[in-house]
């Protein structure tokens, strides 16, 4: 099992969301986030008006997943929220000892 | 009576405890379980039962001199399938302490074993007594104590004295537990307006019907309204009883995943019925409360006051026919109730700007015997209402009398329907009615962000009155605040602002949120949306309000981050297209005449309908002319409600719109003689305002910080300051005289006063009719920052 962590722009979560629908993950957690990275923050100049980022606000996706459905998964993710802008953000996998449903106890790929 | 005589320890019970508790706990289940009983037959059925229990264990026991005494809940014969046994075995001391050892231990192991929850103690009459004096919580469920089984002669006895010593000592106590009852307010929350309400914690809920109890019993004050609470308390206990029954748990907090449940159980509609009710009988006990805690208050500070020192009681005047007396206010003694329209407003509007109550018998001739507002309302009327909306937190609890009494609704019919409207919603903790004037009151303090803090005021009021009827809350409300600004009276410009504030409260979070901020269609649909910088300011401002005033989960900063980027962002698309320029002068023909002879005059006009008297100066124009003006104005109480000043060749001509404080406006020549003093030098204004202002007592209420700024761009031919802050008797003087003392002249200046806040703006030059340096100017603005910040 695998988790996936998706670091994305707020704007394009309901994109993602309904493209993980559609692929058949119904399960995710989302939270606010906020924070930079190799951009280190940035000033704009918008009109006339110059101001500065220090933390951009992102939002964090998390899912998790079987090894098999890895792959599809993440290229579903960055397809969707792809801008080509600086600040699209980051998506990781990282490998998962183990998961259980609270509800039922259930372990492994069952609890998914 | 066979173990009586025999040697302590030894006594036994009559039955077997473990049959006893059996039989009781079958018959509880069944009470509990029975569909069809009543909830307040169920309270009485249950302890019935327990009481019954209780005495069969205590029973062969029984010895003279000792008494079972139930406490609290128990003893107001309230249990409800949660409730704790509250039990107190209390002996006269004639016993020896074994003795009393082993009848406590033959009926509370049986108690404890049978894993009722029990709150149980063992004290002689002088210990109970002492512990009750300790611990206004041990007095408070003694006071509700009721003789159960055993010597009769005890419980009366520990009754009367638990009562008597509640009385004597009340003036110490009761201001303990007014401490006590504020602090589980500030916790719990007001029952009211929660949409999952504690029943018995959150203000307004059983735990405060039981302390009005305990005031009463104190003899301090009267008990009020007893009819209305006693209701309200049933309904209370009612959905208490099915909470329990529902959850199986003792939790009394109304979660909203079991309020259809409950609702069901109890016959009703639905969850959002079943919370307009709580919150009714919420709202009739904590203002029953509130009126208590004040009578409370005068009669102890009555008490507590000397008789040498004991003053007449003062009535200080805080508006037209509004006074002061005794830290309330009331209607002045020679008030025209009956026929002064504005009075009400009037009155409210000082109430919340002096952060006190309105006294409970203004509040009812208010409601019964002042007139109906004209419609649309005078703009006296509405600046009142601007006043009332703009004292922050102190606005709160004077709305929620006049709402109370009905009077909320008579100004405004539209209210009706938000009135008590549960939201279900995760984001909001507030009913829809208490959200809206909780975002008012985050409103003031964002005052100083806005050109027109009252229509940001009016707007935060406003902006959900859409949620009484079905469809999109938005598009609805901008309808009906449409209606309701034109009702008091906004010009045809400021009604459509009002509205489309309304209709857009929601724009700028969903936008920041789900739209591409960096795309340039997404600023540029935003800004013709809004249309103007102006808007935007009052649109960002009212969204902040909002979110603050919904919960701590709606305005995290990382919302407020994206919503500040985006009105960023539609600021710069907007300042592109900024209408710039000089704003027009409006200098009548005949001063324009008069300045242009080089005259010297002031001009009184008679009040208009609004009270408002104008006040023409016609003056050579020099260093510090406006300085004194204002300052002669403010000493002769005049409030500036508005002003214009412009010059016509080297005079000054100012246009002042006055309310006089009390009584009508002096005559013009007082005025013309004390301006010429106060110019040629023989008058010391300055020192005569600092002195009165020593005599008044600061307001009680907290402003938002004032906001001093220089307006680049604004001008060719002058430097603009802007000044935004709360209105003060003296205020225009004090700015005044710091921009007379840097030597700077005043080419014109727009005074505007709204509601409590003034916006004033003022065109700058120096002595060569030019813009002042960049530096000149900077420090100008500190130095008037800083004046203003220090009266503060």
């Amino acid at each position: 099992m695998k988790l996936v962590t998706a670091v994305i722009k707020p704007f394009k979560l309901d994109d993602v969301r309904s493209a993980l629908e559609s692929f058949g993950v119904h399960g995710m957690t989302v939270s606010e986030a906020s924070g930079y990275g190799r951009q280190k923050g940035h000033t704009e100049v918008y009109r006339g008006a110059e101001y500065t980022v220090d933390l951009v606000p992102k939002v964090r996706l998390e899912v998790l997943l079987d090894d098999a459905d890895v792959d599809d998964v993440v290229e579903v993710i960055v397809k969707t929220s792809q801008t080509g802008r600086i600040g699209d953000g980051k998506v990781w996998v990282a490998p998962i000892d183990t998961v259980v449903r609270v509800r039922t106890g259930e372990r492994g790929i069952d609890a998914l | 009576m066979e173990a009586a005589g025999s040697a302590p320890g030894t006594e036994v019970l009559g039955a077997d405890p473990a049959a006893l508790t059996r039989r009781y706990r079958q018959a509880r289940d069944a009470v509990i379980d029975a569909p069809d009983l009543a909830a307040a037959q169920r309270r009485s059925a249950l302890t019935d039962l327990t009481d019954r229990w209780v005495r069969d264990l205590f029973g062969a026991a029984a010895t003279p001199g000792i008494a079972v005494v139930a406490v609290g809940g128990y003893g107001r014969r309230e249990l409800v399938p949660g409730s704790d046994l509250d039990i107190l075995l209390v002996h006269d001391g004639s016993r020896p302490d074994d003795a009393v050892a082993a009848v406590a231990d033959g009926l509370f192991y049986p108690l404890w074993d049978s894993k009722v929850p029990l709150d149980h103690s063992v004290r002689s009459l002088d210990e109970a007594a002492r512990v009750a004096g300790d611990d206004y919580k041990v007095a408070l469920g003694l006071l509700d104590a009721r003789h159960v089984a055993g010597d009769p002669i005890v419980s009366r006895a520990i009754a009367e004295r638990v009562t008597a010593d509640w009385r004597r000592r009340a003036p110490k106590r009761l201001p303990e537990l007014r401490e006590a009852v504020r602090a589980r307010a500030e916790r719990s929350g007001e029952l009211a307006y929660l949409i999952e309400p504690d029943l018995v914690e959150s203000y307004g809920g059983l735990r405060d019907t039981i302390v009005l109890r305990a005031v009463t019993a104190s003899w301090v004050a009267d008990r009020p309204h007893s009819a209305a609470i006693e209701e309200s308390r049933g309904w209370l206990l009612t959905v208490r009883d099915a909470l329990h029954r529902t959850t199986r748990r003792r939790s009394d907090r109304l979660l909203l995943q079991e309020q259809d449940e409950v609702a069901d159980l109890l016959g009703l509609l639905d969850a959002d019925a079943l919370l307009r009710r709580v919150s009714e009988a919420g709202r009739a006990i904590a203002h029953a409360s509130d009126v208590t805690w004040r009578s409370v208050d005068r009669a102890l500070t009555a008490r507590s006051r000397r008789p040498r020192l004991r003053r007449k009681p003062t009535r200080r005047p805080l508006a037209e026919g509004v006074v002061e007396h005794e830290r309330e206010v009331v209607f002045a003694r020679e008030a025209d109730i009956a026929d002064d329209a504005g009075l009400a407003m009037r009155a409210s509007a000082a109430a919340a700007q002096a952060g006190l109550p309105l006294a409970v018998s203004t509040l009812e001739r208010l409601v019964a015997e002042t007139p109906d507002l004209p419609v649309p309302w005078p703009a006296s009327v509405r600046e009142d209402f601007v006043r009332l909306l703009g004292a922050g937190a102190d606005s709160v609890g004077v709305w929620e009398d006049l709402e109370a009494a009905g009077m909320v609704v008579r100004w405004l019919p539209d209210w009706e329907r938000i009135r008590h409207r549960p939201q279900r919603t995760p984001v909001h903790r507030h009913t829809v009615d208490r959200h809206s004037i909780e975002a008012v009151a985050e409103a003031a303090a964002l005052t100083r962000r806005v050109d027109r803090p009252d229509l940001l005021l009016v707007a935060a009021l406003l902006h959900d009155i859409g949620k009484g009827w079905p469809g999109d809350h938005s598009s609805t409300g901008a309808v009906i605040a449409q209606t309701l600004a034109a009702r008091m009276g906004f010009d045809d410009d400021d009604v459509e602002t009002l509205s489309e504030l309304v209709r857009f409260h929601l724009l700028l979070p969903t936008v920041a949120t789900s739209r591409d901020l960096d795309d340039p269609a997404t600023v540029a649909m935003v800004a013709d949306l809004v249309g103007t910088t102006d808007r935007l300011d009052l649109l960002a401002a009212l969204t902040e309000a909002d979110a603050r005033a919904a919960g701590p989960t709606a305005w995290t900063p990382w919302r407020a981050s994206l919503v500040r980027d985006l009105v960023t962002r539609v600021r710069g698309h907007l300042a592109g297209h900024r209408p710039q320029g000089e704003r027009p002068s409006t200098v009548e023909p005949w001063a324009r005449t008069l300045a242009a002879s080089g005259a010297f005059d002031v001009m009184v006009s008679a009040p208009d309908l609004d009270h408002v008297a104008k006040v023409t100066v016609v003056a050579p124009d020099r260093v510090g002319l406006l300085a004194a003006v204002a300052g002669v104005l403010t000493l002769h109480r005049l409030e500036v409600r508005g002003a214009s000043v412009d010059t016509v060749s080297d005079s000054a001509v100012q246009v002042w719109r006055t309310v006089s404080q009390y009584g009508a406006p002096p005559d013009d020549h007082v005025l013309r003689q004390d301006l010429r003093r106060a110019l040629d030098g023989s008058l010391d204004v300055a020192a005569k305002l600092r002195r009165r202002a020593g005599d008044q007592r600061r307001p009680a209420t907290r402003t938002a910080p004032p906001r001093v700024s220089l307006v680049p761009e604004a001008s060719q031919t002058a430097t603009v300051l802007q000044v935004r802050a709360h209105d003060e008797p003296g205020l225009l003087h004090t700015i005044a005289s710091v921009v007379a003392s840097a030597g700077v002249q005043v080419r014109s200046a727009l005074v505007d006063t709204l509601g409590a806040d003034v916006v004033d703006v003022f065109y700058l030059t120096d002595s060569q009719q030019r813009p002042l340096p960049d530096d000149v100017a900077e420090a100008l603005r500190d130095q008037v920052s800083e004046a203003i910040g220090s009266r503060a």
